[in-house]
């Protein structure tokens, strides 16, 4: 591994967490797993976090979501560089992890599987030396503060690199079994390697509707309703409503131009 | 609540797994559910008194990778219910599950101390 800021090849890290337990249970994994990784700092919440990555410069931040006197996202922010590779860390909860997967970052969910926790490790390593994460990490951050939603930016992970599409620009989606095409204004389209219903947990209450089982559209993009069972996109596709789609449709539509 | 219901509430294997046989290990592990545990449990019970939906899941949150770890029967599901649904959940149904918990957690404190003294003390 090239370029860290530690001298040696080991890897220094914080652990950012306000739960003790979750504190001792990564620190004992990482410990044991990993002998390459020097735990050089614990924070107890957002604030002590912020002041060890000052001071010690880490290569690594694993970071919990939610802590109590601010979000991981929060924290990151106040921060005036992100010079640190980050693994969020969070229960179960669903809005957050939406959240992180619509940023396409790196987390782990508690209490930490072995076999994810190595694999976690193992792509930290792999894109050290990518400027992708404190990237995505900046992009996260904007989305957060952006108010209008079709200026947020979806990223996705595909085998060229990471993929950053402004949702404004995204027209529709068409699901092909575990792949999409994503068809985009200026006549460019994507492919990327995620199911249809992937896309539409990531894009369902962000101005997106799926009308078909095979079409999720947007509704920024929508020119007009052709006939009861057509809507024809801003990009000259005609997308079909499925029958039993039709009424729920109709719905999104009133409730979305209000 | 009847703590005899079950017969055992909590599985020592992810703590047998990461200790690696070191008692001292094992010892602080258990120290640590005895000491968090308890403290939180009281809290909950404070937040559902008084109905607050937010601060129970808050706590619950906070408690999850612990009891999973723990391996507490039963509670992944309804904490992410409860999680997910806190706002909206018919106040009748956040007591039973809520109240379900409260009896699962008091029987695995009650099992932790008495492992601690039976097989470290």
């Amino acid at each position: 591994m090239n370029n860290l800021k530690s001298t040696s090849n080991t890897i220094t890290c914080v652990i950012v967490d306000d739960d003790p337990f979750i504190q001792e249970l990564l620190k004992d994994k990482l410990n044991q797993y990993f002998p390459e990784i020097n735990i050089v700092g614990l924070g107890n919440d957002g604030k002590e976090g912020i002041e060890k990555i000052i001071v010690l410069k880490p290569d690594l931040v694993f970071l919990d979501v939610e802590m109590t006197d601010m979000t991981g996202f929060e924290m990151l922010s106040r921060l005036a560089s992100i010079n640190f590779k980050t693994i969020f860390i969070t229960s179960y909860k669903h809005y957050a992890i939406k959240a992180i997967r619509f940023n396409a970052l790196d987390y782990l969910l508690k209490p930490f599987d072995l076999e994810e926790l190595k694999n976690a490790i193992k792509r930290f390593k792999n894109n050290y030396n990518a400027i992708g994460s404190s990237y995505k990490v900046d992009i996260a951050l904007n989305n957060i503060k952006t108010k209008n939603i079709s200026d947020q930016v979806l990223s996705l992970k595909t085998q060229q690199g990471d993929l950053h599409l402004v949702l404004k620009d995204i027209i529709s989606i068409e699901g092909d079994r575990n792949y999409s095409n994503i068809y985009l204004t200026g006549n460019r389209k994507e492919l990327v390697s995620k199911t249809l219903s992937d896309l539409e947990d990531l894009l369902s209450n962000k101005g997106f509707f799926r009308c078909h089982k095979s079409h999720l559209i947007s509704k920024n993009h929508i020119v007009e309703l052709t006939n009861s069972f057509n809507i024809l996109l801003s990009n000259g596709m005609k997308i079909p409503i499925s029958r039993r789609k039709k009424e729920a449709f109709q719905g999104w539509l009133i409730k979305s131009n209000h | 609540m009847n703590a005899e219901r079950h017969k055992t509430f909590i599985n020592l294997k992810n703590i047998v797994s990461i200790s690696r046989g070191d008692s001292g290990r094992m010892l602080k592990y258990l120290k640590q559910f005895q000491e968090l545990i308890p403290e939180r449990l009281e809290q909950l019970k404070d937040a559902l008194a008084e109905n607050d939906r937010r601060q129970i899941r808050q706590i619950l949150h906070k408690m999850s990778p612990q009891l999973q770890f723990f391996g507490i029967q039963d509670v992944v599901n309804p904490i992410q219910r409860l999680e997910m649904e806190y706002e909206s959940m018919p106040l009748f149904e956040l007591n039973v599950l809520v109240n379900d918990l409260i009896y699962k957690l008091e029987g695995a404190i009650s099992e932790v101390t008495k492992t601690i003294q039976t097989q470290f003390e």
